[in-house]
């Protein structure tokens, strides 16, 4: 019984076709013969017949079978479509959630390191009034601009002096003799006249009478970080500097 | 809409059946008719024509037990896979730009 429930309803078709067919042959062979010799054979076609009946019900039995099953076949192609759809939509969303992944993944990158920066940035820190102070300095001292009135001879200088290029990086690098001064900003010292004659440099274009004397009083001054509010002609300086830089960037647009 | 495809079935199961074949044959042999030549080769044809429409029959592969078993694993799939659609979209976490 268990054998029969495991074979598939196409091999039990199949096999009782084949039985039926065989049945009915015999049956009309049978019969055949019994007119033919005229001897009637009781029991036997009977018993035949009766075979032939079972298993042509069972034949209609698994016909409905078989129709039930056909049915069932739809729905289960039906579902597997609706299977193979739910798996593409899984697919999409799992595609997506790879690229929102990516896409935190970069951004908290991103925003790891704009916090080291920031942290960097704190342990780091310099007061705004500092960097006031020295914009002050560098610029008192025309580090970064030429005074207004300035002529060739004027020791106030107009780009890096030949001390100062000798106590920088690039100095250094050419092993020049830095002349034992390395104090802050030699070039001040030096726009201050404070140099001994020996350092003070020698150009072909300064005259022997441009002196000392002729640098504005200030220069005098000793250039610790001081504000500028100290020094009312320090403070002119800077302004002619700042409006420098602006009339030299309108000139440039 | 239930009553239809009974009797659809009914004259399905009804049209598989050799048996009034046989019998016509047996009536022809009675009357010793030249027609049981005839009906022979109906029956021949029948049994050809119910052989072919076996081989043509989807979903008989396997028993109506292991298809109802493949019916239930699939039914299980799907109501799987849709709960688990519905709970990743029940999240919220993000816009999910739709397919145009």
């Amino acid at each position: 019984m268990a054998a029969v429930a495991d074979k598939s309803t196409k091999e039990r078709l199949v096999s009782v076709v084949d039985d039926l067919e065989v049945l009915s042959r015999e049956l009309i062979e049978m019969l055949a013969l019994s007119r033919a010799q005229k001897l009637p054979q009781p029991g036997e076609d009977t018993q035949i017949l009766e075979l032939l009946v079972q298993r042509d019900k069972e034949f209609q039995e698994l016909m409905g079978v078989a129709q039930q099953q056909g049915k069932v076949h739809q729905e289960m192609q039906l579902l597997e479509k609706e299977v193979e759809k739910r798996d593409s939509d899984i697919q999409q969303l799992q595609k997506q959630l790879k690229e929102a992944e990516h896409i935190l993944a970069t951004a908290v990158y991103q925003a790891k390191e704009k916090l080291k920066t920031i942290e960097k940035a704190r342990k780091g820190s310099i007061s705004s009034e500092e960097i006031i102070k020295y914009a002050h300095r560098i610029s008192a001292s025309n580090a970064v601009c030429a005074p207004l009135n300035w002529v060739p001879g004027d020791p106030r200088r107009p780009y890096p002096t030949d001390l100062e290029m000798r106590s920088g990086m690039l100095g250094h690098m050419a092993n020049l003799p830095s002349n034992g001064v390395n104090g802050h900003l030699p070039g001040d010292a030096l726009a201050a006249g404070r140099l001994p004659d020996v350092l003070a440099p020698h150009y072909p274009w300064q005259s022997s009478d441009v002196s000392v004397g002729m640098l504005p009083p200030h220069h005098g001054n000793d250039f610790a970080l001081e504000p500028p509010g100290h020094n009312k002609e320090n403070e002119d300086d800077v302004e002619a500097m700042s409006t420098d830089s602006s009339s030299s960037s309108s000139d440039s647009d | 809409m239930m009553a239809v495809p009974q009797p659809t079935l009914e004259k399905e199961t009804e049209d598989s059946s050799l048996l009034p074949l046989v019998h016509d044959i047996i009536k022809c042999m009675d009357k010793d008719s030249q027609d049981v030549h005839q009906e022979l080769a109906k029956l021949k044809a029948k049994i050809q024509e119910a052989r072919e429409q076996i081989s043509s029959m989807p979903g008989i592969d396997s028993s109506p037990q292991d298809q109802q078993q493949q019916l239930a694993t699939l039914r299980e799939q799907v109501r799987t896979k849709n709960q688990l659609l519905q709970k990743y979209k029940s999240l919220c976490m993000f816009d999910v730009p739709k397919a145009s």
